[in-house]
């Protein structure tokens, strides 16, 4: 709304409009973002037509304001404010699943599943509304080229057998996951930036960003020096964009982030019991605390042992610190019965992250 | 003296200050007692832009020589003891973070808390939001409570649960002193919450310019939140002069309201990751050294291995320290066992929340 131009402020006279037109003050912006001395210069009005002047355009772009209860029952009616996961636990913990509206991150080491859970979600997305899905279709913007139709035919297929039993709903399935690819990061903020056509155009119901580390950790380095400020205003900036989309459509938006190795000393050092770690680095979620200041919520991926691997929730205006265990299955991402429970939890910007240790075949 | 005023000193425009030199009027004094028809004839400025002239600069001067007559006495310390006393800070809900605040977040001033994501800011926020308008019986302030989110982050499900373990609480306290029940409820408690969603930072320097009027409206309202201020000012921002001055007037308003209205402002702020040469990098505050003068009271919260803490940082009248405090489905509390295992248990969660003294 701060783009709001100031002749359609109809409170106004036409010769205050057409002097601020003159002097190139055209958006409710240009007028708020100047001081009262600057627009007196500017423009050569008296004090009292500014003061009139910003309080119209505050007026003009100030907010809806709305009551907590008038929310809680707006969010009733409206047709389910989550997103189901299909893991039921994890949708319990987050009362129902991803939030609408906001930026869900999913981190984890390579091959735990990321890309894995994103396509189960887009599945789960085209389904109709009583099976928990968004009836609507799903854009996937793939910057590392790791999404594949085939796993997600796969998935479909073996997790909801009765409603994707024949070709032809497979296909129409299919039709409804648009795929993106992006490899610089100019594309893909162009791509950000004009997103909101597409999400009308198509009724796009949900947005996949996988991931959002790769093309960012492959362009900017993470030394310090203006490389790392461009880099941070980068990501505040796609961060900002998908906030909007999101809350504007009130549609989920979920990325994937990837890890990096810290070092340094660990935050838990000041624990008694902790003396079986000594290494210098651990491994931690990649992009910094900047970065994390903008997701919502934080899902983090990690290998346990074995076939076994686990999905905690990090951060979250709603949840507590919670552990699931699961595996990835022909249907997609299964959480186990056991495993479940709270853990004890710490920063979300260096919860250590477990990655495989060994591997399953020996070296004969 | 305010009649030998120069005009230059006014907020007036330059055309028109040079056109009122030209045409003689250099003090207040001479334009005393002019009708705007004849400033207009000497000048030759609009007349509604004369008329604006004489109102500021008349109304000034009458103002000024009221000041002369009788100055704003100064008040002694003690009736400000008296008046600080008189005002109830807001607690939080965790008699450690309440001692180390003095009793709670105050009123009149302005409290940050900085901290990294994740540590429970918005927790933070969102109990304070419930506490404001515990009944006054209680000791509560039975007021309302601004909510301005420019992250995006407000779920109005989590403030439910808040609300839900605080009438609980209040609720017992009413039956253990032989009050009567249901003063508070969590309808009432979601009502009194007005909320803001901010989308960029236009929108959220409309909606403090405004929010004057808002409160005079609302006069129960003795709380405004903003989380967080620094979100909107960390990206698009190429012009680093402009930030910092749209942040200094933005904290002039904060300033203005808390000490007009008696409420508290609370504001949330992010970390940042700063380099120096020749050290590692450390979290310090978003937004820059000049933005730390805004804030009368900052709180910073971080985190020590599991637990949370969190550690005055600035404060007026209380010294530095630091306490452990947890997040729990009834939102912010003391750590009263060991963290491990009760940090999220609805049944541990009861005695610790009882413990809550809240008169």
């Amino acid at each position: 709304m701060s783009s709001k131009k100031i002749r359609r402020i109809r409170s106004l006279s036409v010769d205050v409009v057409e002097r601020l037109t003159k002097n190139n003050l055209i958006t409710c912006k240009d007028v708020l973002s100047r001081s009262d001395l600057e627009l007196l210069k500017l423009l050569g009005f008296g004090i009292f037509t500014i003061h009139n002047l910003r309080q119209q355009c505050s007026l003009a772009c100030v907010p809806v304001c709305t009551t907590g209860l008038e929310l809680l029952t707006k969010r009733k009616q409206g047709t389910g404010q989550f997103f189901q996961t299909s893991l039921h636990g994890l949708d319990h913990v987050l009362h129902g699943g991803i939030p609408m509206g906001t930026v869900t991150e999913i981190a984890g080491p390579s091959g735990c599943g990321k890309t894995q859970f994103c396509t189960m979600l887009s599945v789960q997305a085209t389904l109709p509304g009583n099976r928990g899905g968004l009836e609507g279709k799903v854009l996937y913007m793939d910057t590392e080229s790791a999404f594949s139709a085939e796993r997600l035919v796969e998935i479909a297929q073996h997790k909801f057998p009765d409603l994707y039993n024949s070709e032809e709903d497979l296909c129409r399935m299919a039709e409804n996951v648009l795929v993106d690819n992006h490899q610089t990061c100019a594309s893909l903020i162009k791509k950000l930036e004009s997103l909101e056509e597409e999400v009308i155009t198509h009724r796009i119901r949900l947005v996949i960003v996988d991931s959002i580390a790769s093309l960012v950790r492959k362009e900017f380095s993470s030394s310090a020096g203006s490389n790392l400020v461009q880099r941070t205003n980068f990501l505040s900036r796609q961060a900002a964009l998908l906030k909007y989309i999101a809350e504007v459509f009130c549609i989920p938006v979920i990325v994937t982030n990837q890890i990096t190795t810290r070092f340094g000393r660990q935050a838990t050092e000041q624990d008694e019991e902790e003396t079986t770690e000594i290494s210098d680095g651990y491994v931690t979620v990649a992009l910094g605390n900047t970065w994390s200041h903008n997701v919502n919520t934080r899902l983090i991926l990690q290998y346990l042992d074995g076939e076994k691997r686990q999905v905690l929730v990090a951060k979250s205006p709603v949840a507590p610190f919670t552990a699931f265990n699961y595996t990835i299955q022909r249907d997609g991402i299964v959480q186990d019965e056991e495993g479940a429970g709270l853990y004890a939890g710490t920063d979300p910007g260096v919860q250590q992250i477990n990655v495989r240790t060994s591997l399953p075949f020996y070296n004969t | 003296m305010q009649s030998q005023r120069e005009l230059c000193s006014f907020p007036i425009a330059p055309s028109h200050k040079s056109k009122l030199t030209s045409a003689g009027f250099l003090i207040t004094e001479d334009l005393k007692h002019l009708k705007p028809s004849e400033l207009s004839k000497e000048t030759g400025i609009g007349l509604e832009e004369c008329l604006e002239i004489l109102k500021l600069v008349c109304s000034e001067s009458v103002d000024g020589s009221k000041r002369n007559e009788a100055p704003k006495p100064a008040v002694s310390a003690l009736e400000r003891l008296k008046e600080e006393q008189s005002l109830p800070p807001i607690i939080t809900f965790s008699e450690g973070l309440d001692n180390m605040l003095g009793g709670g977040v105050p009123l009149c001033k302005i409290t940050e808390f900085c901290g990294a994501p994740g540590v429970g800011k918005t927790q933070m926020c969102m109990q304070i939001a419930v506490d404001v308008q515990i009944p006054s019986q209680f000791g509560g302030l039975q007021g309302e409570a601004v909510y301005i989110d420019t992250e995006g982050s407000f779920i109005v499900e989590r403030l439910v649960d808040i609300a839900k373990a605080t009438v609980d609480h209040c609720n017992e306290m009413a039956r253990l002193e032989g009050f009567k029940e249901g003063e508070i409820t969590v309808e009432s408690v979601l009502s009194g919450v007005h909320f803001y969603r901010c989308h960029d930072y236009v929108e959220l320097l409309a909606t403090v310019h405004l929010l004057p009027e808002f409160i005079k409206k609302h006069p129960k309202i003795k709380v405004v939140l903003v989380d967080s201020v620094a979100f909107h000012f960390r990206h698009d921002f190429d012009d680093l002069s402009l930030r910092t001055r749209l942040l200094t007037t933005m904290a002039q308003s904060f300033i203005k309201l808390a000490t007009e209205f008696k409420i508290a402002i609370v504001l949330t702020n992010q970390m940042t990751t700063k380099f120096s040469p020749g050290e590692d990098s450390r979290l310090v505050p978003a937004l820059g050294e000049s933005w730390g003068h805004a804030s009368t009271i900052r709180v910073i919260l971080y985190w020590e291995g599991q637990k949370r803490w969190a550690w005055l940082y600035k404060s007026p009248s209380k010294k530095e320290s630091r306490v452990p405090y947890q997040i729990t489905m009834g939102g912010v509390r003391d750590i009263v066992t060991f963290p491990a295992d009760n940090s999220n248990d609805q049944s541990d969660d009861e005695p610790s929340s009882k413990r809550q003294k809240v008169s």
